[in-house]
Protein backbone atom coordinates (compact mmCIF):
# COMPACT_ATOMS: atom_id res chain seq x y z
CA UNK A 1 0.00 0.00 0.00
CA UNK A 2 1.06 3.54 -0.92
CA UNK A 3 2.85 4.87 2.71
CA UNK A 4 0.96 8.46 1.64
CA UNK A 5 -3.19 6.38 1.51
CA UNK A 6 -1.77 4.67 4.76
CA UNK A 7 -1.44 7.69 6.96
CA UNK A 8 -4.45 9.48 5.54
CA UNK A 9 -6.28 6.07 6.36
CA UNK A 10 -4.58 6.50 10.27
CA UNK A 11 -5.82 9.72 10.26
CA UNK A 12 -9.50 8.88 9.62
CA UNK A 13 -9.60 6.06 11.87
CA UNK A 14 -8.15 8.90 14.74
CA UNK A 15 -10.88 10.90 13.77
CA UNK A 16 -13.69 8.08 14.00
CA UNK A 17 -12.70 7.38 17.34
CA UNK A 18 -12.71 10.86 18.61
CA UNK A 19 -16.40 11.45 16.71
CA UNK A 20 -17.11 7.81 18.80
CA UNK A 21 -15.92 9.53 22.00
CA UNK A 22 -17.42 12.30 21.79
CA UNK A 23 -20.86 10.50 20.73
CA UNK A 24 -20.56 8.37 23.83
CA UNK A 25 -19.62 12.13 26.06
CA UNK A 26 -22.58 13.73 24.55
CA UNK A 27 -24.86 10.70 25.16
CA UNK A 28 -23.95 11.06 28.57
CA UNK A 29 -25.09 14.99 28.89
CA UNK A 30 -28.16 14.24 27.74
CA UNK A 31 -28.63 11.38 30.47
CA UNK A 32 -27.40 14.00 32.93
CA UNK A 33 -29.40 16.24 31.45
CA UNK A 34 -32.85 14.20 31.91
CA UNK A 35 -34.90 15.48 34.43
CA UNK A 36 -35.70 12.06 35.60
CA UNK A 37 -32.78 10.38 35.80
CA UNK A 38 -29.88 10.45 38.55
CA UNK A 39 -31.96 12.03 41.62
CA UNK A 40 -35.43 12.58 41.93
CA UNK A 41 -35.00 15.83 43.78
CA UNK A 42 -36.19 16.94 46.99
CA UNK A 43 -39.06 19.11 48.39
CA UNK A 44 -36.32 22.04 49.05
CA UNK A 45 -35.84 22.36 45.32
CA UNK A 46 -38.59 24.92 43.73
CA UNK A 47 -39.28 22.64 41.25
CA UNK A 48 -40.45 20.09 43.35
CA UNK A 49 -42.98 18.10 42.71
CA UNK A 50 -41.41 17.26 39.23
CA UNK A 51 -44.88 17.52 37.19
CA UNK A 52 -45.80 16.57 33.74
CA UNK A 53 -47.72 18.62 31.77
CA UNK A 54 -49.98 16.73 28.89
CA UNK A 55 -52.47 17.84 25.88
CA UNK A 56 -55.25 16.09 24.36
CA UNK A 57 -56.91 18.66 22.94
CA UNK A 58 -59.96 18.73 24.94
CA UNK A 59 -58.01 18.59 28.37
CA UNK A 60 -55.02 19.47 30.13
CA UNK A 61 -53.45 16.65 32.29
CA UNK A 62 -50.94 17.61 34.92
CA UNK A 63 -49.22 14.98 36.81
CA UNK A 64 -46.84 15.35 39.89
CA UNK A 65 -45.05 13.00 41.81
CA UNK A 66 -45.53 13.60 45.29
CA UNK A 67 -44.43 10.53 47.51
CA UNK A 68 -45.69 10.41 50.94
CA UNK A 69 -47.77 13.36 50.65
CA UNK A 70 -51.83 12.29 51.57
CA UNK A 71 -54.73 13.95 50.00
CA UNK A 72 -54.84 16.50 52.74
CA UNK A 73 -51.48 17.79 52.90
CA UNK A 74 -51.76 18.87 49.44
CA UNK A 75 -53.87 22.38 48.42
CA UNK A 76 -54.86 23.13 44.77
CA UNK A 77 -55.27 26.52 43.95
CA UNK A 78 -56.60 27.66 40.29
CA UNK A 79 -57.63 30.91 38.73
CA UNK A 80 -58.10 31.31 35.19
CA UNK A 81 -54.95 29.90 33.88
CA UNK A 82 -52.59 30.19 36.91
CA UNK A 83 -52.29 26.96 38.67
CA UNK A 84 -50.70 26.37 42.53
CA UNK A 85 -50.22 23.28 43.99
CA UNK A 86 -48.60 23.70 48.05
CA UNK A 87 -48.88 21.61 50.56
CA UNK A 88 -46.58 20.19 53.48
CA UNK A 89 -44.59 16.70 53.21
CA UNK A 90 -44.62 15.48 57.17
CA UNK A 91 -41.41 12.83 57.09
CA UNK A 92 -40.74 12.80 60.96
CA UNK A 93 -38.41 10.67 62.60
CA UNK A 94 -40.68 8.07 64.15
CA UNK A 95 -41.07 8.23 68.03
CA UNK A 96 -38.09 5.66 69.85
CA UNK A 97 -36.19 5.45 66.56
CA UNK A 98 -32.55 7.05 66.19
CA UNK A 99 -32.07 7.94 61.88
CA UNK A 100 -29.28 6.30 60.03
CA UNK A 101 -29.67 7.68 57.06
CA UNK A 102 -31.54 10.56 56.24
CA UNK A 103 -32.18 11.43 52.13
CA UNK A 104 -36.03 12.40 51.85
CA UNK A 105 -35.45 15.88 53.05
CA UNK A 106 -37.35 15.79 56.59
CA UNK A 107 -40.59 17.96 56.79
CA UNK A 108 -40.62 20.68 54.03
CA UNK A 109 -43.40 22.45 52.69
CA UNK A 110 -43.45 23.59 49.01
CA UNK A 111 -45.52 25.46 46.48
CA UNK A 112 -45.14 25.33 42.74
CA UNK A 113 -47.00 27.78 40.78
CA UNK A 114 -48.30 27.05 36.33
CA UNK A 115 -49.46 29.18 34.08
CA UNK A 116 -51.64 27.10 32.21
CA UNK A 117 -51.31 27.87 28.35
CA UNK A 118 -55.10 27.74 27.90
CA UNK A 119 -58.00 28.51 30.12
CA UNK A 120 -59.68 26.25 31.90
CA UNK A 121 -63.37 25.04 32.76
CA UNK A 122 -63.00 25.37 36.95
CA UNK A 123 -66.16 23.55 37.75
CA UNK A 124 -64.72 20.38 36.41
CA UNK A 125 -61.79 19.54 37.42
CA UNK A 126 -60.65 16.36 38.57
CA UNK A 127 -58.05 15.59 41.18
CA UNK A 128 -56.83 12.23 42.22
CA UNK A 129 -54.32 10.89 44.06
CA UNK A 130 -52.43 7.40 43.61
CA UNK A 131 -49.12 6.29 44.86
CA UNK A 132 -47.89 9.43 45.36
CA UNK A 133 -48.73 10.48 41.95
CA UNK A 134 -51.14 13.50 41.72
CA UNK A 135 -53.16 13.44 38.52
CA UNK A 136 -55.67 16.90 37.62
CA UNK A 137 -57.71 16.69 34.90
CA UNK A 138 -57.98 20.02 33.32
CA UNK A 139 -61.00 20.38 30.63
CA UNK A 140 -60.30 23.08 28.48
CA UNK A 141 -62.48 26.25 28.71
CA UNK A 142 -65.10 25.88 25.31
CA UNK A 143 -63.27 28.79 23.70
CA UNK A 144 -60.13 27.31 23.82
CA UNK A 145 -61.07 23.79 22.75
CA UNK A 146 -59.75 23.44 19.21
CA UNK A 147 -62.23 23.77 16.57
CA UNK A 148 -62.47 22.19 13.20
CA UNK A 149 -64.17 24.60 10.25
CA UNK A 150 -65.39 23.15 7.48
CA UNK A 151 -64.83 25.51 4.08
CA UNK A 152 -68.23 26.88 2.41
CA UNK B 1 -9.96 -1.72 5.82
CA UNK B 2 -8.24 -1.23 9.14
CA UNK B 3 -8.87 -3.54 12.28
CA UNK B 4 -9.04 -0.08 14.40
CA UNK B 5 -12.18 0.68 12.57
CA UNK B 6 -14.22 -2.24 12.44
CA UNK B 7 -14.15 -2.11 15.81
CA UNK B 8 -15.20 1.34 15.66
CA UNK B 9 -17.91 0.04 13.36
CA UNK B 10 -19.28 -2.88 15.71
CA UNK B 11 -19.73 -0.22 18.36
CA UNK B 12 -21.51 2.36 16.50
CA UNK B 13 -24.30 -0.66 16.02
CA UNK B 14 -24.58 -1.52 19.32
CA UNK B 15 -27.95 -0.25 20.39
CA UNK B 16 -27.80 3.16 22.38
CA UNK B 17 -27.49 2.39 26.08
CA UNK B 18 -30.33 5.00 27.02
CA UNK B 19 -33.02 3.28 25.13
CA UNK B 20 -34.39 1.39 27.81
CA UNK B 21 -35.88 2.84 31.13
CA UNK B 22 -33.11 4.80 32.99
CA UNK B 23 -32.19 3.34 36.68
CA UNK B 24 -32.98 5.89 39.42
CA UNK B 25 -31.83 5.32 43.08
CA UNK B 26 -34.63 6.28 45.28
CA UNK B 27 -33.91 8.19 48.41
CA UNK B 28 -33.83 6.37 51.52
CA UNK B 29 -34.47 7.45 55.24
CA UNK B 30 -33.40 4.25 57.27
CA UNK B 31 -34.48 3.98 60.84
CA UNK B 32 -33.76 1.44 63.79
CA UNK B 33 -34.70 1.29 67.43
CA UNK B 34 -34.00 -1.91 69.37
CA UNK B 35 -36.58 -4.02 68.02
CA UNK B 36 -36.19 -3.60 64.16
CA UNK B 37 -34.66 -1.32 61.42
CA UNK B 38 -36.98 0.31 59.34
CA UNK B 39 -36.58 1.36 55.88
CA UNK B 40 -38.58 4.35 53.27
CA UNK B 41 -37.76 4.68 50.01
CA UNK B 42 -39.33 7.26 47.78
CA UNK B 43 -40.88 5.86 45.08
CA UNK B 44 -43.84 7.82 43.50
CA UNK B 45 -45.72 5.97 41.08
CA UNK B 46 -44.60 2.50 41.49
CA UNK B 47 -47.60 0.15 42.31
CA UNK B 48 -46.94 -2.77 44.94
CA UNK B 49 -47.51 -5.15 42.00
CA UNK B 50 -44.16 -3.59 40.53
CA UNK B 51 -42.12 -4.22 43.03
CA UNK B 52 -39.73 -6.84 43.89
CA UNK B 53 -37.70 -6.58 47.67
CA UNK B 54 -34.80 -9.26 47.86
CA UNK B 55 -32.79 -10.51 50.49
CA UNK B 56 -30.10 -12.21 49.92
CA UNK B 57 -26.66 -13.39 51.34
CA UNK B 58 -27.13 -10.50 53.75
CA UNK B 59 -28.18 -8.10 50.16
CA UNK B 60 -30.94 -6.60 49.91
CA UNK B 61 -31.99 -4.96 47.25
CA UNK B 62 -35.09 -3.00 45.95
CA UNK B 63 -36.74 -3.07 42.49
CA UNK B 64 -39.34 -1.02 41.69
CA UNK B 65 -40.56 0.01 38.02
CA UNK B 66 -42.74 3.22 37.34
CA UNK B 67 -44.61 3.59 33.39
CA UNK B 68 -45.12 6.39 32.32
CA UNK B 69 -48.06 8.34 34.01
CA UNK B 70 -50.06 10.78 31.90
CA UNK B 71 -51.55 10.84 27.94
CA UNK B 72 -51.38 13.37 25.16
CA UNK B 73 -48.97 15.35 23.60
CA UNK B 74 -46.39 16.22 26.44
CA UNK B 75 -45.86 20.34 27.14
CA UNK B 76 -43.84 19.76 29.84
CA UNK B 77 -42.32 16.38 31.17
CA UNK B 78 -39.73 16.44 34.02
CA UNK B 79 -40.22 12.88 35.34
CA UNK B 80 -41.07 9.00 33.20
CA UNK B 81 -40.73 5.71 33.35
CA UNK B 82 -37.97 4.75 35.09
CA UNK B 83 -36.58 1.69 36.97
CA UNK B 84 -35.51 2.11 40.72
CA UNK B 85 -33.17 0.27 41.71
CA UNK B 86 -31.26 -0.09 45.30
CA UNK B 87 -29.25 -2.18 47.57
CA UNK B 88 -28.24 -2.51 51.02
CA UNK B 89 -26.06 -4.19 53.05
CA UNK B 90 -28.05 -6.03 55.70
CA UNK B 91 -26.22 -6.22 59.19
CA UNK B 92 -26.64 -9.99 60.71
CA UNK B 93 -29.36 -10.82 63.11
CA UNK B 94 -32.34 -9.35 61.18
CA UNK B 95 -35.16 -12.16 61.20
CA UNK B 96 -35.22 -12.57 57.62
CA UNK B 97 -39.05 -14.56 57.72
CA UNK B 98 -40.33 -11.33 59.37
CA UNK B 99 -39.92 -8.95 56.83
CA UNK B 100 -42.55 -7.29 56.26
CA UNK B 101 -42.93 -4.34 53.54
CA UNK B 102 -45.92 -1.64 53.10
CA UNK B 103 -46.53 0.58 49.70
CA UNK B 104 -48.64 3.73 51.13
CA UNK B 105 -48.62 6.81 48.68
CA UNK B 106 -45.66 5.89 46.41
CA UNK B 107 -43.63 5.25 49.99
CA UNK B 108 -41.66 2.06 50.81
CA UNK B 109 -41.79 0.89 53.96
CA UNK B 110 -39.87 -1.98 55.23
CA UNK B 111 -39.71 -3.19 58.29
CA UNK B 112 -36.55 -5.19 59.02
CA UNK B 113 -37.16 -7.18 62.39
CA UNK B 114 -33.97 -8.21 64.67
CA UNK B 115 -34.16 -11.68 66.26
CA UNK B 116 -34.19 -12.05 69.20
CA UNK B 117 -30.39 -13.44 69.62
CA UNK B 118 -29.45 -9.51 69.03
CA UNK B 119 -31.97 -7.70 70.84
CA UNK B 120 -30.43 -5.27 73.79
CA UNK B 121 -31.70 -7.58 77.08
CA UNK B 122 -31.44 -6.44 80.36
CA UNK B 123 -30.07 -8.96 82.92
CA UNK B 124 -31.63 -9.34 86.12
CA UNK B 125 -29.19 -10.00 89.06
CA UNK B 126 -29.82 -12.70 91.03
CA UNK B 127 -29.85 -12.57 94.90
CA UNK B 128 -27.72 -15.51 95.96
Amino acid sequence: MNPRWNDLNQMFGAMDLLRNRMNRINRLFTDYDRAWGGNEGWPMANNWPRTNLYDDNDHLQLVAAVPGLAKEDINIKLQGNYLEISGTRKVTVPDGYTAHRLERGGETSFSRSFTLPVDIDIDKVEATLKDGILTLQLPKAEVAKPKKITIN
Amino acid sequence: MSEKMELVNREEQSPVAGSKAPTVVPSVDIYENDDEILLYADMPGVTKEAIAINLENGRLTINGHRKVCGSGTAQLEEFGEVEYERAFSVPQGIDINKVKANMTNGVLSLHLPKSDAVKPRQIEVQAG
